[in-house]
């Protein structure tokens, strides 16, 4: 086992899902993947979230751009604010800005914009991305949890900054979503 | 001397609201650590700061230790209150908090982990003269089992030793019926714990639950707050509790908090704690049941006819301040009863009732106290669970305490959710409670007939 990647993970997470099983710990070299099923008990009312979103693992975790752009048509909000109380889930921008997408943290900790310190960003702004590039790096206790852009584009604004806490669900970049992205629907 | 000045709150609901008013009384900020579900909360709009630290289901928020330490070190917070639920017991949170240098106001982990092994602590309560229920060690199979029972008499209990507040225990109400039942609580104490180890113990009939407040601080102060009474139980959830105990002589009270300062003393226990213990009203004797590592939500019954806010004297005990008074200073004064309002229908076999709450007309006047979270239009998620509000009546003597209820329930309307008001009022109104002729299978074994009975009619 080289590495694994999120093939793998996916692939781990469908074998579990599908056993008997209810909680599965893989460590191997650096890589510690912890999963747990939803217990039976459990309301359904978080549907729309990824299986990956409840792994915590260093691996790449993977905004859901189904989940992210189900409520586009009710939902309008402010990417600037800062305060959790004013934040809603998924997105939309004004007007002006209209088709942008909002990359938003998938867990709360603390935000960094390169790999390590002193490294280069993984994204500045102007840059193109495609769905698989990582954008950010969301450490959780010593966990570090890659953010994928989830949508191909350009990066128009960087909203967190390097180092500070981000919140679940707070605004981390906008992209401007490539013409074919945008034919989407909702996107 | 340590100084805490901001307080990360982990707890959601009425125990939220109580604790950011601690923290605002003694001049500290607060964070509220809030689920996607509670940023509208009413804890939320008190807090001073607060964090979204996951989406709804408890395990990915309010269960989720690596998000409620990043959002302590994050905000600048330099403790973390756990509340009761969640991971109040749960020795992995105050583990974080040591290696993230943030205070955990509560206990040690350890004393947390010896405490939740109710074998080892029933063990202790035994080398310390402290009488236990007539029961087993450990037993590993079904004749362990068999014989087991034979020595404490039937109708016994067969309980996990990693269970407690009722959850993991089943009555075997004679010889014939052993083995169906052990290999059930076998089977299920495997899959709710993920330990299988059980015990043996007498079944006692005509029991009350009585438990014993302690605070304990760094330097080895132990006081305790005397006692309360939660015999009025619904599948081992407390529904009305009271203080004092109308059933413990002045005697049994003496021998209860001693045994209770005997036993968190052995442990060097720091900060509130309460030790619960069984009354067998037949015999006049009780027994050490088990310890709660935490604060207990039915803890205002016992700060009214004290006077002592346990929530502030938390706080001061982890900041490493002495507890602030001597048990010479504690004056138990009248009677204050409990009821836990909740979210769900008593016609409809307490089903839970989440929904938006249209009205909210909150009893008030002399001696009543709310701890609640809600509010009209407050809409009460699906997702936790369904306590309302405490609704407190203190009275100069049991009499006062229970007319002051009951008033109060009558003036309590809530539409919107079905709540347990009803419930409560038949309680507090029938002739066995006002008489304190109760133990903990009436409420479930006559009133709740009874009021079966009277909906056929």
């Amino acid at each position: 086992m080289e590495s694994i990647d999120q093939e793998d993970i996916l692939l781990i997470l469908k074998l579990l899902e599908e056993s008997k099983f209810d909680d599965l710990c893989l460590e191997t070299g650096n890589l510690k993947l912890i999963a747990r099923k939803q217990g039976k008990g459990e309301i359904q009312a978080e549907k729309e979230f990824s299986f990956e979103e409840r792994v915590s693992s260093p691996a790449p975790q993977r905004i859901n751009p189904e989940g992210r752009n189900q409520d586009l048509e009710s939902q309008v909000i402010v990417p600037e604010a800062k305060e959790s109380r004013r934040m809603e889930s998924p997105v939309l921008l004004p007007k002006d800005q209209e088709g942008t997408i909002l990359i938003q943290a998938p867990m709360l900790g603390t935000f960094y914009r390169a790999p390590k310190p002193g490294a280069p960003p993984f994204v500045e702004v102007g840059q193109r991305v495609t769905e698989d590039d990582v954008v950010c790096i969301i450490e959780v206790m010593k966990l570090f949890n890659t953010v994928k852009a989830g949508v191909q584009g350009q990066i128009t604004k960087i909203l967190a900054e390097n180092g500070q806490m981000v919140e679940f669900q707070q605004p981390l970049f906008l992209i401007k979503p490539t013409a074919e992205e945008r034919r989407r629907p909702g996107a | 001397m340590n100084k805490i000045s901001s307080v990360l709150v982990a707890n959601r609901g009425e125990i939220a609201v109580r604790i950011i008013r601690a923290c605002r009384e003694l001049g500290i900020q607060s964070v509220l650590a809030v689920s996607e579900a509670d940023r509208e909360s009413l804890p939320a709009r008190m807090a001073d700061r607060v964090v979204c630290i996951g989406p709804p289901p408890a395990m990915e928020s309010y269960l989720n230790i690596g998000a409620i330490i990043m959002a302590a070190v994050g905000t600048g917070a330099e403790a973390i209150h756990p509340g009761y639920g969640f991971l109040a017991e749960q020795p992995g949170l105050p583990e974080a908090c040591e290696r993230y240098g943030i205070i955990f106001i509560g206990p040690k982990a350890d004393q947390i982990r010896k405490m939740g092994d109710k074998l080892w602590a029933r063990k202790m309560a035994m080398n310390l003269g402290i009488p236990v229920i007539p029961g087993s060690q450990l037993i590993g199979d079904f004749s362990d089992a068999r014989v087991a029972g034979e020595k404490v008499g039937f109708p016994v209990l067969i309980k996990a030793a990693a269970g407690g507040g009722g959850r993991g225990m089943k009555i075997v109400r004679q010889p014939a019926d052993l083995k169906v039942v052990f290999d059930e609580a076998s089977a299920e104490a495997r899959a709710a714990f993920g330990d299988d180890r059980l015990f043996v113990e007498r079944y006692i009939p005509n029991a009350r639950h009585v438990e014993v407040q302690i605070l304990g601080d760094r330097f080895g102060g132990m006081v305790h707050l005397g006692e309360r009474d939660c015999s009025l139980q619904r599948r081992y959830q407390k529904m009305v509790e009271e203080a004092p105990s109308p059933a413990v002589s002045p005697q049994i009270r003496q021998e209860l908090c001693q045994a209770a300062l005997g036993l968190t003393r052995q442990i060097q226990y720091e900060n509130a704690g309460t030790v619960e213990f069984v009354l067998d009203q037949d015999e006049d004797r009780f027994y050490f049941l088990e310890m709660n590592t935490r604060i207990q939500v039915e803890h205002p019954v016992t700060e009214m006819i004290t006077g002592i806010d346990i929530l502030q004297e938390q706080i001061r005990i982890a900041a490493g301040h002495p507890i602030s008074f001597s048990q010479e200073e504690v004056r138990f004064s009248g009677q204050a009863i409990e009821c836990r309002i909740t979210a769900e229908s008593p016609r409809r076999g307490f089903q839970p009732c989440p929904g938006r709450i249209s009205q909210w007309d909150a009893p008030r006047g002399a001696g009543i106290r709310l701890d609640t979270h809600c509010y009209p239009g407050y809409f009460v998620p699906p997702y936790y669970d369904s306590l309302l509000a405490k609704l407190i009546a203190w009275g100069k003597d049991r009499p006062e305490a229970l007319e002051r209820m009951n008033k109060a329930l009558e003036e309590f309307k809530v539409s919107g959710v079905e709540t347990s008001i009803p419930f409560h009022r038949s309680i507090v109104r029938h002739a066995d409670y006002r008489r304190a002729k109760v133990n903990t299978r009436w409420l479930e074994e006559s009133l709740m007939r009874e009021c079966e009975e009277h909906e056929k009619d």
